[in-house]
């Protein structure tokens, strides 16, 4: 008997989706206390972006991302396109009390779709967005910034960031968990913490992330 | 029908060497030549699921068979309070001698000495090889088996894992059985049952089965058939076996040739969940375990109607410390049930139908206090929540026997085989081992003797010694059996009358509880027999099996069932009637002792009753076949749990 | 107490029903008048079958055994729950006290593409049992084993492999997973003999074979949504789900 192919079954491709998805909550947390910088001042938030922009490792970084982002939403693709076919026939009468299974764990697949959505829309935005100029010290470098508090002047544009930073907080807090438990780490003494360190992990992220629009857009007056 | 002549084949000699002269003496079958032999196992239990794992590891060829949808269901999995063996981890003094006597004993005396004594001596073996297999028992901190003690014996020598022992064990055989499914050394066939066995040459090489799920009737040829169906507690309706459990593949057996012995023996545990209301289908045991910490008590006052907890001690009257003071709450099974009955009889019972006593478990919690109660008996106090809503922890239980195993069953020799050559009869099935009364934990112990450690050696010695012409389903016996279990289904589905099987079965098992139930007299008996056959008259001429047969059909799964279990009810008052005696759980009110203890008649019914089934002008009769018991070690007496 | 509280119920049931495995399968309603609290549920469905059996009509085929919530035999589905709305419980053993007077109740059979429809509530799971034998057991022969206590095991391992050994089988972990895995069952077998220094020497193989039979059968893979073990009628945990992955990670990236 060989099996060799880890990713054959369904917990090897679990365990990759869980390691990618653990790289992506970092990434996640990164980006967003570089964002916080938007708090600081312009320069700061500028000289982040460039300091980030003109390391010439960003590349073999932003590979990296994209394959991580690719292996995690492919085999999670996978997987639920395997896993809707193990209960072909669903029940007529769907749970209420405490046997129910919760909205957010049944919706991961919609929150990640809504989430790659957003990131393509997002590069567009700003990555392959309106390229402003500003030079601070005699180094010229791309003004973020300005670009940023163009973007968020628009109400449904924050509306829409903010729907789906909602759903990436409610991803990232069952993800963070639910990756734990996929990767064999579970003590019945330290399970509670893990469960909340994963739920405080996702309202950290996503408040960080929406203080940037919602100041740009109640707060900043230029 | 020719006669039968019954040679128990005991050995001879001293006791502690009979097994093992015997197993040199049984003739063997090579190792090349057992994959030439099919074994046909009925019934996937304790019992059968252990036979088919060693007799497949031995290299013969097995076809399973299993009434429920996995093997894992058989009903050894309810048993609850532990397993015995005489290993004497405790230093208490236990020995193979002292089990083998307790059992004799615990048995008042109607269980063969030789066979009860190779139960004790291979009991340590199964606890051996149980642990090897995964079985995960309880254990103390040093990390030893720990033992608890049972009713009937004053050493500690049960094996126990929670209140779940029957199950640990069923899946540890269901385990080593599944391992030889893989290895395609099993062949297993679930969701069916076994409705006729098949003889050819007058030696038994097949059965013919219904497929639950498809209506199918199959047939299934082999080299010998081992039965492994469990007990027929059922005929009561009401008992705490499962609601499969049956006596259907053992009566059909029974009407092909086989003995019963001692059907009448039938065991009532004290500590079962007390019936409620018409609708009961079943009840529930509450482990006999819970002997060894809560006491059994009723008012002093005939209906006193206030609620335990204001009824002071000096009230109580803690009835089996008082009379039985050397065993107190742990005495027999059939002497608790009994005194409990007496208790009831003299208006002192509780609960509002008043049948009922209490077993408390106050004095324990003050005791150990509730951390250790609930690590000992946890999941039976939450069953017991779960069943009546009462918080076993704040108020008593309320207990009162019911039926709960079957000491009787088709008679065997000492290789297990039956009156008919190649029939093979394990477990609770046969009648050999308990005698009139079983002893707590020894249920298991004898399903897993029989299974590990027996039927591998005496399977073997008929084998060899029987010239086996081959013999597949195209034989004319096996087309005349399939015929005949399909002419007597659609004769079931035909009837269309009034009334449901339950309603007949309900009926049965109020007459069987009436007058063959905790105790009986010669006319309750006689009255019993007639009704009972009057009962199986309109059966056949009033009850209703909804569907057909051609597909899953659970009405006519119990029609069938009933129909056997309304002759074997007659069989069973037939056999009290005749035991003018009380012993272990057979109380017969005309012979008992002043102070109400049961007394053997040791002059004329130190005996098995094997009775032989003959059908004479359309009527059923049975002929007594008597099998002597001879005491050599321990000696004929009364037994004494004062 | 004592059951004094006695009454009856009235309920609108609504329950599955279907010919075969290839039958399509409809609800059917039921009016049921004067259940008692007392009666289990099952009981119930007794009464419904025998007024059933005596208009005439064909009663509903469900599974069940030992009524006392050990053999796993009984399933349901009672208005979305597995085993119905209580934790720790079988079917078997909830009991109409847990319902109201003139309460719907919708029973459905346990559904996963792996447990096939037998007919009305009865299901196939010999699934589970095939996972079982792919690994789940000691390969020991009868008679070679060694005295009981030459190998001692911590009493909180036996313990835990006790707790992990608990489980019936039922399917209800499938049941429930919006997945259909049977991650909780498989991690309990494997967890179970892990734990003991008896399943060390097939650990790694018995490991490997349950998952690739586990995926063979049909079963969803784990979204760790914890439904499975709310709806355990023995209450194995969650814990047991991650034992499984380790073990099976160690054993596919050690496997030679």
């Amino acid at each position: 008997m060989s099996h060799h192919c880890l990713t054959q079954t369904k917990i090897g491709k679990k365990y990759l989706v869980a390691l990618t998805g653990l790289g992506l909550s970092l990434f996640v947390l990164m980006h967003m206390l570089g964002n916080l910088l938007i708090l600081v001042s312009p320069e700061a938030y500028n000289k982040y972006g460039h300091a980030l922009t003109s390391n010439p490792g960003i590349y073999l970084a932003e590979v990296g991302l994209v394959a991580i982002l690719f292996v995690h939403l492919a085999l999670a693709m996978k997987l639920t396109r395997e896993n809707w076919k193990a209960r072909p026939v669903g029940y007529a009468v769907v749970s209420s009390g405490e046997k129910a299974t919760s909205l957010t764990t049944r919706s991961m697949w919609a929150q990640g779709i809504l989430i790659f959505v957003f990131i393509i829309h997002h590069l567009i935005t700003f990555k392959f967005g309106p390229h402003y100029e500003v030079e601070y010290g005699g180094v010229m470098m791309r003004d973020l910034h300005r670009l940023v508090i163009e973007v968020f002047q628009n109400p449904l544009y924050v509306a829409w960031y903010l729907v789906a930073l909602f759903a990436l907080a409610f991803h990232l807090s069952h993800g963070v968990k639910s990756s734990i438990q996929t990767l064999g780490i579970h003590h019945p003494r330290y399970f509670n913490k893990f469960k909340m360190a994963g739920i405080l992990y996702s309202v950290l992220v996503g408040v960080g992330f929406m203080s940037q629009p919602l100041y740009v857009f109640l707060i900043y007056k230029g | 029908m020719a006669t039968i002549k019954l040679d128990a084949k005991s050995p001879t000699g001293p006791i502690e060497n009979r097994w093992e002269k015997h197993k040199f003496d049984l003739k063997l079958v090579n190792p090349a030549n057992k994959r030439k032999f099919t074994i046909i196992v009925v019934g996937t239990g304790l019992a059968g699921g252990s036979a088919a794992a060693s007799l497949a590891e031995l290299g013969y060829n097995v076809k399973a068979f299993c009434i429920q949808d996995s093997p894992r269901r058989a009903h050894s999995i309810a048993a609850q309070g532990g397993i015995n063996a005489a290993k004497n981890y405790q230093n208490d003094g236990d020995s193979i001698y002292r089990l083998f006597y307790d059992t004799v004993k615990g048995g008042d005396f109607r269980a063969r000495e030789s066979n009860v004594y190779r139960l004790a001596q291979v009991s340590t073996q199964i606890i051996d090889h149980c642990v090897a297999i995964g079985v995960p028992f309880a254990r103390e901190y040093g990390g030893m088996l720990d033992n608890r003690s049972f009713g009937g014996a004053q050493v500690s020598r049960t094996f126990y894992a929670r209140g779940q022992t029957g199950q640990q064990l069923l899946l540890g055989a269901y385990s080593s059985m599944m391992r030889q499914v893989q290895e395609k050394q099993v062949k297993l066939y679930h969701r069916r049952e076994m409705l006729d066995l098949v003889l050819v040459d007058g030696v038994a090489r097949g059965i013919t089965v219904r497929n639950l799920t498809t209506g199918e009737i199959e047939s299934h040829a082999g080299d010998a058939v081992v039965l492994a169906t469990g007990g027929y507690g059922n005929v009561f309706f009401l008992s705490t076996n499962a609601k499969a459990s049956n006596v259907t593949a053992s009566w059909r057996c029974h009407k092909k040739g086989a003995l019963f012995g001692n059907p009448c023996f039938t065991q009532i545990h004290p500590t079962c969940i007390p019936v409620s209301g018409d609708y009961q289908s079943k009840l529930t045991l509450m482990s006999e375990s819970l002997r060894n910490d809560g006491r059994v008590w009723v008012p002093k006052n005939k209906g006193d109607q206030r609620p335990p907890s204001q009824i002071p001690d000096s009230e109580r009257d803690y009835y089996l410390e008082r009379i039985y003071p050397s065993f107190g709450n742990l005495v027999p099974r059939d002497v608790a049930s009994r005194q409990a009955k007496f208790r009831v009889d003299e208006g002192r019972g509780v609960g509002t139908t008043g049948i009922a006593v209490y077993l408390d478990f106050r004095d324990a919690i003050q005791r150990l206090g509730k951390g250790v109660v609930a690590e000992k008996y946890g999941n039976l106090f939450q069953m017991y929540d779960k069943i009546t809503g009462e918080d076993p922890y704040e108020t008593p239980m309320r207990i009162y026997p019911a039926v709960h195993y079957t000491m009787g069953g088709l008679w065997v020799d000492y290789n297990l085989q039956s009156t008919v050559p190649g029939l093979h009869v394990l477990g609770e099935a046969n009648f050999s081992d308990h005698g009139a009364n079983r002893l707590g934990a020894s249920a298991l112990m004898q399903g897993l003797a029989d299974g590990f450690f027996v039927i591998p050696y005496t399977i073997g010695h008929f084998l060899a010694s029987t010239p086996l012409p081959k013999v597949d389903e195209n034989h004319e016996a096996f087309r005349a059996s399939k015929a005949e279990v399909t002419q007597r289904l659609s004769r079931l589905l035909g009837i269309k009358g009034g009334h449901t099987v339950d309603e007949f079965h309900r009926e049965l098992g109020k007459l069987m509880w009436e007058y063959v139930g905790m105790s009986r007299t010669k006319e309750g008996l006689q009255k019993a027999r007639g009704e009972i056959g009057k009962l199986r008259d309109r059966f056949w001429q009033e009850v209703r099996v909804a569907g057909e047969a051609n597909f899953k059909n659970a009405e006519l799964e119990k029609a069938c069932r009933v129909a056997d279990f309304l002759e074997l009810g007659e069989l069973m008052a037939q056999d009290a009637q005749e035991r003018n005696e009380s012993c272990g759980g057979h109380f017969r009110e005309e012979y008992q002792t002043p102070e109400n203890e049961a007394m053997r008649d040791d002059a004329n019914y130190c005996h098995v009753a094997a009775w032989q089934y003959q059908q004479e002008g359309g009527r059923m009769q049975w002929t007594l076949h008597k099998e002597p018991l001879q005491f050599e070690y321990v000696k004929l007496s009364t037994r004494s749990y004062k | 107490m004592g059951g004094a509280s006695k009454s009856k119920l009235n309920l609108k049931l609504k329950l599955w029903r279907q010919k075969n495995a290839k039958d399509k399968g409809y609800f059917m309603d039921y009016d049921v008048k004067g259940i008692s609290t007392e009666a289990s549920f099952l009981e119930m469905l007794d009464v419904v079958n025998e007024e059933l059996v005596k208009k005439g009509e064909e009663p509903v085929e469900f599974d069940h055994d030992c009524r006392e919530g050990i053999c796993g035999m009984c399933s349901l589905v009672i208005n979305g729950n597995p085993h119905g709305p209580d934790g720790a419980t079988t079917t078997c053993q909830l009991h109409m006290r847990r319902f109201k007077d003139g309460d719907s109740v919708t029973v459905e059979p346990f559904r996963a593409g792996a447990f096939p429809v037998v007919r009305d509530l009865v299901v196939d799971r010999s699934a589970l049992d095939r996972v079982i034998q792919a690994g789940g057991f000691v390969s020991t022969a009868t008679g070679t084993a060694q005295d009981a206590n030459c190998l001692p095991v911590p009493k909180d391992k036996a313990d835990r492999a006790f707790l992990a050994a608990a489980c019936i089988g039922c399917g209800a972990c499938v049941a429930a997973c919006k997945n259909a895995s049977a991650s909780l069952f498989v991690g309990a077998k494997v967890a179970h003999l892990a734990l003991l220094p008896q399943g060390e020497a097939e650990r790694e193989k018995r490991a490997l074979a349950m998952v690739h039979q586990m995926d063979a059968e049909g079963f969803g893979g784990c979204t760790n949504t914890g439904a499975c073990a709310a709806a355990c009628p023995k209450e194995i945990s969650l814990e047991h789900i991650a034992i499984l992955n380790r073990e099976f990670l160690k054993a596919s990236l050690l496997e030679r």
